[in-house]
């Protein structure tokens, strides 16, 4: 194992993520290259295809008990899928996964889908170590939540 | 709901809140040697022993996931709560994983409202994880009428299944070539009900009669294990085979002798594990010290004597 790649905190207990395209558009290759590229990187990918709902995702995510929810959208939809993912996250109480965002959004966008608590909303051609650098953080603040209760 | 204490996990457990399961699986996975990885299953443990375990082995691309997703279905619709567990290969190089079989199985999951949960192997050999043991007891706990553990599916290897599951099914199909010897090496012992999936595809009822003759060689015990084939594609076979799968069910409820040897198995696992765990401070301890060492090496004190001495002075 590459020194570094598991710090303390993920040893033996990986960053567990759920990598998930909501909807029903099938052509995208890019998020099987990204849930290699998680797995490499040391983390457990739950990879899934598609999860058409933003129910079966938010039920996914509670069934498998993630640290982090990757969602994926290149058809502009995310200001309505998206913010259903994570306003049906607060309708079940569940605070202690995060939510991080890609695809092509605008970055007018950007503050709203954060406000939401959806963060990252990087664009295609974005360097995956910056994603996974990102990805760990929210991993590191929802274990210290779920250890700690803050 | 904030974050999960262990009185909310054990109660929620025990009132089939999925929140509380999945918590607990989590738990029982990430800090399986803590206080509160024991206090769950303790607590949890008497509220176990209504479900059955359905293991289900076989090699890579056989059609394992998929016909999880079916078996799902069929046993929802008849009234039974189902729950599932699949497990997958760690990464040797990174420790990561890449939890795939929810996808062959996710539309009847989601129709079914059937709890799943995938365990990556974390490097634990015999096609287990082993945090799977724990995680069964929460799913029994929490009200499932069937467990079924999907195992990493790397063919003779995956012999460990037996002693988890009450019922242990076989998958294998057409088209496995020279590598169904090296396969059945492994497995013929540990099945009790042999399913040949793919019945669609050209050579499967090759296989079927190969390893109907392969069986028919093999030492009979009280349970004759059958051979069934299936079609996961169209759902044609499997009434039979669920009806076997519930045979077998009465079989092993009418037999308490194999709980007991179930119990048995996992007890002296835990034993061996309890004694590496209390010594193994003194151990390394012992192992880290140069002086000892030195002094070993220089009166050419053989590996057996030395250790001997070692066990006599901790335990
Ligand atoms: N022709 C045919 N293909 C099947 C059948 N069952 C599963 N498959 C296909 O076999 C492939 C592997 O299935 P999967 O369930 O992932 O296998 P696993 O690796 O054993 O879990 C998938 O493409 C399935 O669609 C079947 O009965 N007939
Ligand atoms: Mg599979």
């Amino acid at each position: 194992m590459d020194p570094g790649k598991n710090q303390s905190l993920f040893k033996d207990k990986p960053i567990k993520i759920l990598l998930a395209k909501p909807g029903i558009d099938g052509h995208d290759r890019g998020i099987l290259v990204l849930a290699k590229a998680f797995r490499d990187a040391g983390m457990e990918v739950i990879y899934v295809g598609l999860l058409p709902t933003p129910e079966e995702v938010v039920d996914t995510a509670i069934n498998e008990d993630v640290d982090v929810v990757a969602l994926s959208l290149l058809n502009g939809a995310h200001m309505t899928v998206f913010k259903k993912v994570a306003d049906l996250m607060r309708e079940k109480g569940v605070r202690d996964i995060a939510i991080v965002g890609g695809g092509t959004i605008p970055d007018a966008d950007k503050p709203k889908l954060e406000k939401l608590g959806i963060t990252g909303n990087y664009g295609p051609g974005t360097p995956i170590a910056e994603i996974i650098n990102h990805i760990t953080e929210r991993a590191a603040e929802i274990r210290k939540l779920k250890a700690t209760g803050e | 709901m904030k974050v999960l204490k262990i009185e909310e996990i054990v109660q929620g457990i025990l009132d089939g809140n999925r929140r509380a399961v999945s918590r607990g699986i989590s738990v029982v996975e990430n800090d399986y040697d803590t206080a509160a990885a024991r206090r769950i299953i303790r607590e949890i443990f008497p509220h176990t022993g209504h479900a059955q375990i359905v293991g289900i082995t076989g090699p890579p691309g056989i059609g394992k996931s998929t016909m999880i997703g079916n078996l799902s279905a069929t046993l929802s619709k008849k009234g039974f709560r189902i729950s599932v567990v699949a497990i997958d290969a760690s990464s040797p190089f990174s420790g990561g994983s890449l939890l795939g079989n929810r996808i062959r199985m996710q539309e009847s999951l989601s129709k079914y409202g059937v709890y799943m949960r995938s365990l990556a192997n974390r490097g634990l050999n015999g096609g287990l994880s082993r945090s799977v043991w724990d995680t069964v007891k929460i799913l029994d706990a929490s009200g499932s009428d069937y467990i079924i553990v999907e195992t990493v599916g790397a063919g003779q290897a995956d012999l460990d299944i037996v002693n988890l599951a009450d019922t242990v099914i076989v998958v294998l199909g057409p088209g496995l070539g020279d590598e169904i010897q090296a396969i059945k090496a492994g497995i013929m012992e540990i099945g009790h009900v042999f399913v040949i999936n793919k019945m669609d595809r050209q050579g499967a009822f090759i296989a079927m009669k190969d390893i109907e003759e392969t069986l028919a060689m093999s030492p009979k015990g009280e349970w004759k294990p059958p051979v069934i084939g299936v079609n996961s594609l169209n759902g044609e076979g499997y009434e039979a085979f669920i009806e076997k799968i519930q045979e077998h069910r009465s079989f092993v409820k009418s037999h308490s002798d194999l709980t007991m040897r179930k119990f048995r198995t996992e007890l002296q696992r835990t034993i061996l594990e309890e004694l590496r765990r209390r010594f193994e401070s003194d151990i390394s301890h012992f192992l880290s010290d140069n002086e000892e060492i030195k002094q070993l090496v220089r009166d050419k004190i053989d590996p057996y004597s030395a250790a001997e001495k070692l066990v006599k002075k901790i335990a």
